[in-house]
């Protein structure tokens, strides 16, 4: 369903030059599966999802969903997916009845059938009682609620959560990690990325550890535990993390070394 | 594109818009309240000004000369001046200290008694006016008719003082009213001298002016109204333009949902269209609603008023049918285009604060285009026309005024340039919707020390398009800076001189010392590469076919913008201190020189830079402005405008500025021919006056070598194409990496 193969992307600041947001990424995502993207703030989620959603390019390697190409068939591959980010993104001014049917009708639904997917949409999610509250007058968990359902209204193959329980409570973060399953039971392909281990234990098939743009493992989480000796997601993520981190400041604590070697080489010839 | 799509994102954001109540005040509310209330307060502060009492003391009254009198009690005498004025006029006695008072204390004082509110305005009588009025008088009566007596041996009288604050409006009212009436009292006192020596009233004032307009009422009415009414609407389309743009683009980015929508069906191309014809919309509702209040308001409140004092109140009504259905018409393309322009500004900004902030530049760029037709003597001609805003702005006011043959001669470049300004706003607003960097850009955190270290750290081999633009900016900076304070050179001498320092110190060495400083690679920095003979040859063959067609530029644009006076003159007067130069000299100082500083800066330093764009369009665009802008008479900037494209289009091509120098260099050297030498031979050589015609004083070439120029031209350029833009790593940007295929890379390399 998704497949992603080589993908990296590099951003240029102005401080810092470029800076690789992600490193040549690969993964395989099927049918009735949640596939989760593990990472601290920064690692590269977002910028491998917002790729997957066809709203950055790449710079180099491919990804395609249910086998359209995310950069040239970006219109196809749209129609494909539903993204549900963490900012749940619900215009203020406009009813949680209004917004679906916004994006209902951008994707040329019949109106017949937009009103019937709509009903059992607001009665599955329960969002009969607030559909005609404003955004901007609606908590976290409407808000959330809202943008599941204006993501889940065309009936997409493809779902894209990135960081969806953030600011949620816990009562609502359940509701939802509870949709998520009942969507994948349903055969949707998703990929899921958090950085709340218990919810990818609880949720994933499949993980991908990623951290400063690369993957630092990928694979089932159990047996990724089991092969690295540790029994849950949670210490694997740090020993991988750290690990890393240890050989980043191993390789530059070698890189200065081996700069002051060639000063004093050179001093000393000079002398 | 679909339209079904570009139809929901509009009525969505028309929607949404319609429930937000900024939106609401500042296009429906704000202007049914501001016209009216405007005319509610201009006719308080009117009456107020007629209405309100002015507070008068005199001093030195009882010394005054009993015929004719002056006081009359409490008030001024009846007859000085209408009574309506006289009763506005409350008279008050000063303290009796301030008779003994010097004038400084006195001003002192009479300046806190303003300020504290006691009295408006202070009449003083000198001690001894009376009585040297009265010598004055004796004198005038006395006077010898047949022979003429010296003024000076008249009697001098003192002047009376009349003391106010011209920064207190109730003061410089009363002086007003103060000053009429003391006139009119000289002017009875001069009366009663002149009926004293039975000389008639009227040798003083043998005739009157009389004043005839033959301006009809209606052709008055269209005048006040056809200046107003087309600024009125386009500043109201501009400012409606801006709150729905910042809402729609910098709001969505700011709420988060902009990455949401671009996550749908909807192509970026709709989503900028709906986008756009919201703004449009919602600029030209502004304008309509603020047309409507205007003309309501002025129909009903400013057709009372009298505008002119003195003359006959001008009787303003509703602006006829006619000029509001031009306005209407008219305001549709000025809407859209401030509309895209808004919105591609607006899309840079990541919240709905910072695109106010990169909105407010618009404005002032606009502004004095919108306010340049609105000054007197300026009305719609070729050069008018051309401009953008104000050409629009000129031909609604021909409209308004029902002169439709003018409006109908210049009707078609105005909508050429308008029309062709909001194809490029929308070309470059969807352009930004396009651009990952300008719709998730980050916070950026500047932090000077760090930034130019990690700059010189990582500068790369050629300075990049930032780099480019600033290096332009600051050239120009300095060269205006030189311009102001050079003065105009008054020999040969001084004229070279001032050359090499402007072509020299202001531009070859500021580009070599940036491309030093900015790029690791100083030789591809400027450009200084050989591309072949081949290139440079044709660069100096397409110069000399160009120059007939150059020449005819700019006659035209002389045509078009003719120079001023001033210009003109100190033109001839540079042509005068060249005259005594040799052919040799003139080359190198006139072509030369130029060509190769100014060929090192703006083909050098700012292409190279440019060109890192990837989009030749803008490089050679760009590049040509600043080097058009660089020459300091307007009509000289355009024409070098226009030659900067060419010799752009060169460089680009070859990655090279010599083939553009040896333009340069023919091109100028050939000018320099044809204006100095060329008139000295040409009544002896047959030859050359069947190519060249100097009948009505400007030398021109043949219109056969002109259109024979321009064919070659277009054969030299069609050759140039067959070059190849070969690789060159491109600026890295969000969009690029030095990893993906080559693809839109620059250089040059022969077409194999």
């Amino acid at each position: 369903m998704i497949r992603v193969h080589q993908l990296s992307k590099i951003y240029t600041d102005w401080q810092q030059g470029d800076s690789i947001a992600l490193n040549a990424i690969s993964f395989h995502a099927k049918r009735g599966e949640i596939y989760g993207l593990l990472g601290t703030n920064g690692a590269g989620k977002t910028t491998a999802l917002r790729i997957l959603a066809t709203v950055l390019a790449p710079s180099s390697g491919n990804a395609t969903i249910d086998g359209c190409d995310v950069v040239k068939d970006s219109a196809l591959v749209r129609q494909k997916i539903g993204f549900v980010s963490s900012n749940t993104a619900i215009y203020d001014r406009m009813t949680a009845w209004e917004l679906v049917t916004y994006f209902g009708r951008l994707h040329g639904l019949d109106p017949e059938l937009l009103r019937d997917r709509m009903e059992g949409l607001f009665t599955q999610l329960e969002m009969h009682d607030f559909r005609d509250v404003l955004g901007a007058k609606m908590s976290s968990g409407m808000k959330q609620k809202t943008s599941i359902a204006r993501a889940l209204i065309h009936d997409p193959p493809v779902l894209i959560f990135d960081e969806a329980t953030v600011g949620l409570d816990v009562l609502a973060g359940r509701s939802l990690l509870d949709t998520v399953c009942k969507l994948r039971d349903q055969g949707k392909c998703i990929v899921f990325s958090t950085h709340i281990m218990r919810e990818a234990e609880r949720l994933c098939d499949k993980v991908a550890i990623l951290h400063r743009g690369r993957f630092l493992a990928e694979g089932n989480w159990r047996d990724l535990a089991q092969e690295h000796g540790y029994a849950d997601l949670e210490e694997l993520f740090f020993e991988l993390i750290r690990e890393d981190r240890s050989v980043d400041s191993s390789s530059s604590l070698r890189e200065s070394v081996a700069c002051e070697t060639t000063v004093s080489m050179a001093a000393s010839r000079l002398t | 594109m679909r339209w079904s799509n570009i139809r929901l994102v509009f009525w969505r954001e028309c929607r949404d818009q319609l429930r937000d109540r900024r939106t609401l005040f500042t296009i429906a509310v704000l202007p049914l309240l501001l016209y009216p209330l405007l005319a509610i307060s201009v006719f308080q502060v009117a009456q107020f000004r007629h209405d309100h009492p002015s507070r008068v003391w005199v001093i030195g009254a009882k010394r005054l000369p009993s015929q004719p009198t002056l006081l009359h009690g409490d008030r001024f005498s009846d007859g000085l001046v209408d009574n309506a004025t006289r009763d506005l006029i409350a008279l008050g006695s000063a303290p009796p200290d301030w008779t003994a008072l010097s004038q400084e204390a006195l001003s002192e004082r009479v300046e806190q008694e303003i300020q504290q509110g006691h009295v408006d305005a202070v009449v003083l009588f000198p001690n001894d006016f009376s009585l040297r009025l009265e010598q004055f008088n004796q004198q005038m009566a006395e006077r010898p008719t047949s022979q003429d007596t010296p003024l000076l041996s008249f009697s001098e009288v003192p002047e009376p003082t009349l003391f106010l604050n011209t920064t207190n409006d109730k003061s410089r009212l009363a002086a007003q009213r103060t000053k009429k009436v003391l006139q009119s009292w000289r002017e009875q006192i001069v009366r009663a001298g002149l009926r004293s020596r039975q000389i008639p009233i009227t040798a003083t004032r043998p005739f009157r002016v009389a004043h005839v307009d033959l301006a009809e009422a209606g052709r008055q009415q269209l005048a006040f109204w056809s200046r107003l009414l087309p600024f009125v609407v386009m500043i109201w389309a501009l400012t409606g333009a801006f709150y729905p743009a910042i809402d729609l683009c910098a709001g969505e980015k700011e709420r988060g949902t902009l990455e949401t929508l671009l996550t749908s069906p909807a192509d970026r191309r709709e989503i900028v269209c709906g986008k756009l014809l919201t703004v449009t919309t919602f600029s030209s509702a502004t304008a309509v609603l603020n047309l409507s209040s205007l003309v309501l308001t002025g129909s009903l409140f400013f057709g009372q008023m009298e505008l002119v004092e003195g003359a006959q109140p001008l009787q303003l009504g509703a602006p006829s049918i006619a000029a509001v259905v031009w306005l209407l018409i008219v305001l549709l393309p000025i809407s859209a285009l401030f509309s895209a322009l808004s919105l591609g500004i607006a899309a840079f900004a990541r919240s709905n604060k910072e695109g106010q902030y990169y909105l407010m530049p618009l404005l002032l760029v606009c502004l004095p285009l919108m306010i340049f037709p609105v000054l007197p003597a300026c009305e719609l001609d070729a050069g008018t026309s051309l401009i953008p805003l104000s050409g629009i702005l000129l031909l609604l006011r021909t409209l308004i005024e029902g002169d439709y043959l003018l409006a109908a001669r210049y009707c078609l470049p105005v909508l050429g340039v308008t029309g062709l300004g909001c194809w490029l706003a929308i070309h470059w607003a969807v352009h930004q919707f396009n651009q990952e960097s300008v719709l998730f850009r980050e916070s950026e955190r500047v932090g000077l020390r760090i930034g130019l270290r990690h700059w010189w750290r990582h500068r790369q081999e050629t300075p990049g398009v930032t780099g480019a633009l600033c290096c332009g900016l600051l050239l120009l900076f300095m060269r205006f800076i030189a311009g102001s304070q050079a003065s105009m050179p008054a020999t040969w001498r001084d004229f070279v001189t001032s050359q090499m320092l402007v072509q020299v110190g202001l531009l070859a060495v500021p580009a070599v010392l940036l491309a030093c400083l900015l790029g690791r690679r100083v030789r591809d920095g400027l450009l200084l590469r050989w591309p072949g003979y081949r290139p440079v040859i044709a660069g100096g063959f397409l110069a000399v076919c160009f120059h007939p067609l150059g020449m005819e530029l700019t006659q035209l644009i002389h045509n078009l913008y003719p120079l001023s006076d001033a210009i003109g003159k100190q033109l001839r007067e540079l042509e005068s201190i060249m005259g005594p130069a040799s052919l040799g000299t003139l080359i190198l100082t006139m072509a030369v020189l130029p060509a190769i500083c100014e060929e090192l800066t703006f083909r050098g330093l700012l292409f190279s830079g440019l060109r890192r764009s990837g989009r030749p369009g803008f490089t050679i665009l760009t590049s040509s402005l600043f080097f058009g802008a660089i020459h300091g008479v307007f009509q000289q900037s355009l024409s070098a405008f226009v030659v900067g494209i060419l010799i752009g289009g060169l460089a680009w091509r070859t990655s090279s500025i010599l083939p553009g120098i040896l333009f340069h260099f023919t091109y100028n050297g050939l000018s320099v021919l044809l204006g100095m030498v060329l008139p000295l031979y040409l009544p002896k050589q047959p030859i050359l006056q069947l190519a060249f015609d100097g009948a009505d004083g400007a030398l021109r070439y043949h219109p056969l070598i002109v259109a024979s120029g321009g064919l070659v031209c277009l054969a030299i350029g069609l050759w140039f194409r067959g070059w190849r833009v070969d690789t060159q790593p491109k600026e890295q940007t969000l969009d690029h990496h030095p990893d993906t295929p080559a693809t839109e890379s620059l250089g040059t390399t022969p077409a194999a």
